[in-house]
């Protein structure tokens, strides 16, 4: 117990819990995005599993719970690690150039931590801490469709959608770099893999910034649209 | 008066019966023992590694910042051991041959042999240490041949053996460190030789980073501090390489021998210009693959790939077709200086001659030429902007190795009893030429397989001190004349800057004293040194202080040895009437141009004595006997 | 070739450890484009001599790129722009007439300034001797070829060991981190079988004390393989991770 105390108070042990936290996380972002996407199937298929998520409550609550304590742990360990960054160069260079060829996502890690972050509160107060009946939930015709309305009419709103894209783009940089960074900091990189790596990580954040998207763009054009 | 201390017996037993014979420490008195070790090359880092391990109290000096960076490190090739993986006939008694020959009859048989018998051991132990030695698809290790041999025998990590055998030598020696064995000094320069009652007992050294001035204390101090090659100024070894240590060893009695002996090494990029401060070394490894050759019409100044096969004169293959382009540096060397003097020369300078890769490229393929030496030439092009892949390379010989040193005795020990001197910083080995790949294996030899028992007879026979002598008057006397010679070096305010004085010594000493020399030249170096010498104390201007980090301060103090030392430097090679290896006096050669003999008058090691008042230094001679080879002229033909 | 260039330096002056530094601008003439940079700053500094000024102090000794004693950051980059280069390798012809030249030490907490450019790097040795070892005795090894190793391995582990120490690495990592360092060693030795024996305790006492150092986290953006004159790839502090999971801790001093 003592030896896995020591391991996570070194600089590889922390960052291996930042990478395994951000794997949990990675889980859950492909549930929830598989999930969300039953939007396209319309509001009795959403609603549906909206009400099936419901009914797994109070167990649900326990692995939202442990979630968030995941969440937190990632946030805490990278804070930990960024702090010790800052202090292993106490001094900066006049002249802070690059080699390397390191991905825009790279560079903005920290900015796009922050601002998923942020995201995450929004988004609770948004979807899941709002009553899913009522006048945010009423379409144009006058019904009530519950939680696919209340998603409906605030995607309607394009400055609403406009933020969601941009946290969403966010995200997915953050992806397309942390999965390459999961992989290197379990070692599973070597010189052979680094570029097929590299590509899937790539790939799966554009996939995901991309898909998330998808929802707000769809109910945008389709608002817009008259339907 | 000198006794090489050479065991009796027949040469191949000598020193296993040696080694039976030796005096030991017990284990437990072991740690009684303070030893000191200035220098940490291979020699050095090998040394006080091993003595550690056996449990002797060890401190290690170095000037650089690291152990690991000693310039060992620059080493390219490789080197060699008799193991025969090649089975290409090759065996202790065929290595010992070589390099007795190579060095053109003037090294002592005894120690030669015993180099070539522990050279298996150092490859054993190498390997263990994770040296990540080049391997065949077998897994086995892999060979390459080098100058001198017919033999393929030597071991090479890429071209970067040198680093790669310092690095396992400094990680023995860290190891050591981790166990609190061994105290390192890193930036901290000996500046002088303590004895007591006429034995080595300690050192003065200087921190390079506070200035202070030290004393340190032990029962005996070992020196593989390198050699003086940078005497030249312009040469292949690092910038820090200097012969303070030896020459401070020289002036407390320690017999220095055969100065004259240094190597100039073929394959070297060219000077271009004044300002330039070093010289780069292109492995000996490349003649195994690279033709050298000059067009045959004198100034012919067209780019090379417009000179056609037959206005080429491939000049090592034409006058030694047995050994080709891998003749020894000595002769490699020479022909390419008479190619150029004789107006065949390339380049802008004309003072260089080509090692061409094509035909290698064409038999072998680009790609296994880089795997060869790919790195070699990616430095060439960032020197020289040329990419030798499609234009050959253009190598000019540089001063690189110097055989002379303190004399050691079989025991490598000094004429200052528990003074003992390893690698380059020794002359034992070499001869008049040193072998490529050759340096690794001694240095290696004396640090990891010689020394430890050597030194044990030594100390076994030497009472510990047991207590602090840096309070004995002896310390205190010296580290007063290094303080003042400080304060000498900082008061002069001159005008000249030490590289200034440096630059003028190496190049009067490279022209009248490096790859060819005479009499009436070496006569007028003579009367030049001490007027320059004269002139530095004047007028050199050291700026700073002494109390802090002073590169100049350390510049000066090195320059003002090798201004002393060049003198006996010049003297050594103007009494050696003969040519031998890297020592070529004009006045003697066949007539076919090549290095001369007398074995009649000059087949001993000349061993100088330094006089306290300023008289000239007093040769002592140590004849050199061959038991087990007969001496002949030297033919590569 | 005979190109001439002028340029003007902003050089990091700082006396002592203790002092804060500053920047102090020189001009340098003449400047020919087949020196190195390291021939440009002696050529700076013989003026600089000449004119009662203390030189500027940097660390150099090979000059042909092996030693790892040279490095500043030139114009924000370690070692200069070019890849796969030492500072002494740098030639001037990679710099354009009238140029304006920042030149600044190693910056980072494991690697304190000593004086102007010279910064000490002890702590790298001290790493090693926390572990970076084989620890085999002279005189007990068996015969170099008793235990083949693959071609690959050793190639692979020669690609790590090709490290010169320079700190480069520190140096280019936006979190001072010296992983590069830590992972080329480990996976040098680690990649060899007389290597494995005791890699399980070497890896962890090289972490931990690479930590004590005051080194940054790595976060993955390799500025360091970039840096690297020897180009040693990022994939070895990979290796190093996953070595690491398996390593043995030391006991918490």
């Amino acid at each position: 117990m003592l030896k896995t105390i020591h391991h996570f108070q070194t600089s590889i042990g922390r960052k291996q819990v930042v990478a395994t936290t951000g794997l949990m996380l990675i889980l859950f972002i492909i549930g929830h995005l598989i999930g969300n996407l039953l939007i396209f199937g319309g509001p009795e298929l959403y609603n549906g599993y909206a009400a099936f998520l419901v009914k797994l409550r109070p167990g649900l609550f326990v692995i939202e719970g442990a979630l968030g304590v995941v969440f937190l742990i990632h946030i805490f360990f990278t804070y930990m690690l960024i702090h010790d960054n800052v202090r292993a160069r106490p001094k900066n260079y006049k002249i802070v150039a690059t080699k390397s060829e390191r991905s825009f996502a790279t560079q903005i890690m920290p900015f796009t931590g922050t601002i998923i972050f942020a995201f995450l509160f929004y988004h609770l107060w948004d979807f899941t801490f709002t009553p899913h009946h009522g006048a945010q939930s009423i379409l144009r015709d006058g019904k009530d469709y519950g939680l696919y309305g209340l998603v409906y009419n605030a995607f309607s709103d394009p400055l609403h959608s406009t933020f969601y894209i941009i946290a969403m783009m966010c995200l997915g940089f953050h992806l397309s770099h942390g999965v390459e960074s999961f992989f290197q900091t379990y070692g599973v990189t070597n010189t052979k893999h680094t570029a097929t790596i590299r590509m899937i990580s790539q790939t799966f954040g554009v996939l995901v910034g991309w898909s998330f998207s998808m929802i707000p763009v769809y109910i945008l054009v389709k608002n817009l649209s008259g339907n | 008066m000198l006794d090489s201390k050479i065991p009796s017996g027949p040469l191949k037993e000598k020193w296993a019966n040696h080694k039976l014979h030796l005096k030991l420490v017990n284990p437990a008195n072991k740690r009684k023992y303070q030893v000191i070790v200035v220098g940490t090359g291979l020699a050095g880092s090998s040394a006080a590694a091993t003595l550690a391990e056996l449990g002797y109290r060890v401190k290690v000096f170095c000037i650089q910042d690291s152990p690991r960076r000693a310039h060992s490190i620059a080493a390219q090739g490789g080197i060699n051991a008799a193991k025969n993986y090649a089975n290409d006939g090759d065996s202790i008694d065929r290595l010992f041959y070589d390099t007795i020959k190579g060095g053109d009859f003037r090294a002592r048989e005894a120690n030669v042999y015993r180099l070539a018998e522990v050279s298996h051991a150092i490859i054993d132990h190498c390997v263990a240490q994770g040296v990540p030695f080049a391997r065949e698809y077998s897994g086995y290790l892999d060979n390459r041949s080098f100058g001198g041999a017919q033999v393929s025998r030597t071991f090479y990590a890429r071209g970067q053996t040198g680093q790669q055998l310092l690095l396992g030598a400094y990680s023995a020696l860290m190891k050591e460190v981790s166990r609190g064995n061994v105290e390192i000094h890193p930036r901290t320069e000996m500046l002088d030789l303590v004895t007591i009652d006429g034995v080595a007992k300690g050192i003065i050294t200087r921190d390079l980073i506070s200035g202070k001035v030290e004393s340190h204390a032990a029962d005996a101090v070992i020196l593989a501090t390198g050699g003086y090659s940078s005497v030249f100024y312009l040469s292949t070894n690092a910038k820090a390489c200097n012969a303070t240590a030896i020459w401070r060893a020289h002036k407390r009695g320690a017999f220095l021998a055969n100065p004259c002996f240094t190597q100039i090494h073929p394959t070297c990029i060219p000077v271009h210009g004044d300002y330039q401060s070093k010289l780069t070394l292109m492995s000996e490894g490349l003649r195994n693959d690279g033709r050298v050759w000059v067009p045959k019409n004198a100034n012919d100044k067209r780019d090379p790939s417009k000179v056609q096969i037959a206005e080429r004169d491939y000049f090592l293959e034409r006058k030694y077709p047995t050994f080709g382009n891998l003749v020894p540096r000595d002769i490699a060397s020479r022909n390419a200086k008479e190619m150029c003097d004789s107006g065949h020369g390339v380049g802008e300078t004309g003072m260089a001659v080509y090692l061409d890769f094509a035909d290698a490229i064409k038999r072998l393929g680009k790609e296994k030429i880089s795997e060869r030496y790919g790195n070699l030439f990616e430095m060439y092009e960032k020197i020289s902007g040329d990419n030798p892949y499609e234009k050959p390379m253009m190598i000019y010989p540089a001063p690189h190795y110097t055989m002379g040193g303190l004399w050691v005795d079989y025991n490598l020990m000094s004429t200052i009893p528990g003074l003992f001197v390893l690698g380059e910083a020794n002359f034992s080995d070499h001869g008049a030429n040193r072998l490529g790949a050759s340096a690794l294996m001694q240095g290696l030899a004396d640090g990891y397989f010689i020394i430890p028992y050597t030194i044990g007879d030594y100390l076994a026979q030497t009472t510990p001190a047991g207590m602090d002598l840096t309070s004995f008057p002896a310390f205190r006397e010296a580290e007063g004349q290094v303080v003042q010679k400080v304060s000498r070096l900082l008061a002069a305010k001159g005008k000249r800057t030490a590289d200034d004085f440096h630059k003028q010594l190496g190049k009067l000493l490279w022209d009248k004293c490096g790859m060819a020399r005479n009499e009436a030249g070496l006569r007028q170096a003579l009367n030049q040194i001490p007027a320059i010498r004269q002139e530095f104390w004047e007028n050199v201007n050291v700026p700073g202080s002494g109390e802090d980090l002073n590169q100049s301060l350390e510049k000066a103090g090195r320059v003002a040895d090798y201004l002393e030392f060049a003198e006996l430097f010049v003297m050594d090679a103007l009494h050696r009437n003969e040519s031998c290896g890297g020592h070529f006096r004009e006045e003697f050669q066949t007539p076919e141009g090549e290095a001369k003999r007398d074995d009649s008058k000059f087949c001993y090691v000349a061993a100088w004595q330094h006089q306290e008042s300023g008289a000239e230094p007093v040769l002592h001679k140590e004849p050199l006997k061959f038991e087990s080879v007969n001496l002949t002229q030297r033919s590569y033909k | 070739m005979d190109k001439k260039l002028n340029l003007k330096l902003m050089l990091w002056r700082q006396n002592g450890a203790k002092d804060k530094g500053k920047f102090e601008t020189y001009k340098v003439k003449d400047i020919d484009v087949s020196m190195s940079f390291l021939e440009m700053l002696d050529v700076l500094n013989e003026t600089l001599t000449r004119e009662g000024q203390e030189p500027v102090a940097f660390d150099h000794d090979c000059r042909e790129g092996i030693c790892g004693a040279c490095g500043a950051v030139v114009n924000g980059k370690a070692h200069g722009k070019l890849k796969g280069t030492t500072l002494c390798q740098l030639h001037m012809r990679h710099f354009e007439n009238n140029e304006t030249i920042v030149i600044e030490p190693w910056r980072a907490k494991g690697f304190p300034v000593i004086k102007d450019l010279v910064v000490d790097r002890s702590s790298f040795d001290r790493i090693i001797a926390a572990g970076g070892y084989i620890s085999a005795k002279t005189g007990s090894a068996p015969d170099a070829n008793a235990i083949p190793v693959a071609k690959e391995s050793v190639e692979q582990s020669m690609d790590a060991a090709a490290c010169i120490g320079c700190g480069a690495c520190v140096a280019a990592c936006p979190n001072a981190a010296a992983m590069l360092f830590v992972g080329a060693k480990i996976s040098h030795l680690v990649l060899l079988p007389q290597g494995k024996v005791e890699s399980k305790t070497r890896t962890g006492n090289m972490v931990h004390q690479m930590d004590k150092e005051g080194f940054g986290n790595c976060s993955n953006e390799y500025e360091c393989e970039a840096a690297c004159p020897k180009s040693i790839s990022v994939s070895n502090i990979a290796l190093m991770n996953r070595e690491f999971m398996f390593s043995k801790n030391p006991p918490k001093p």
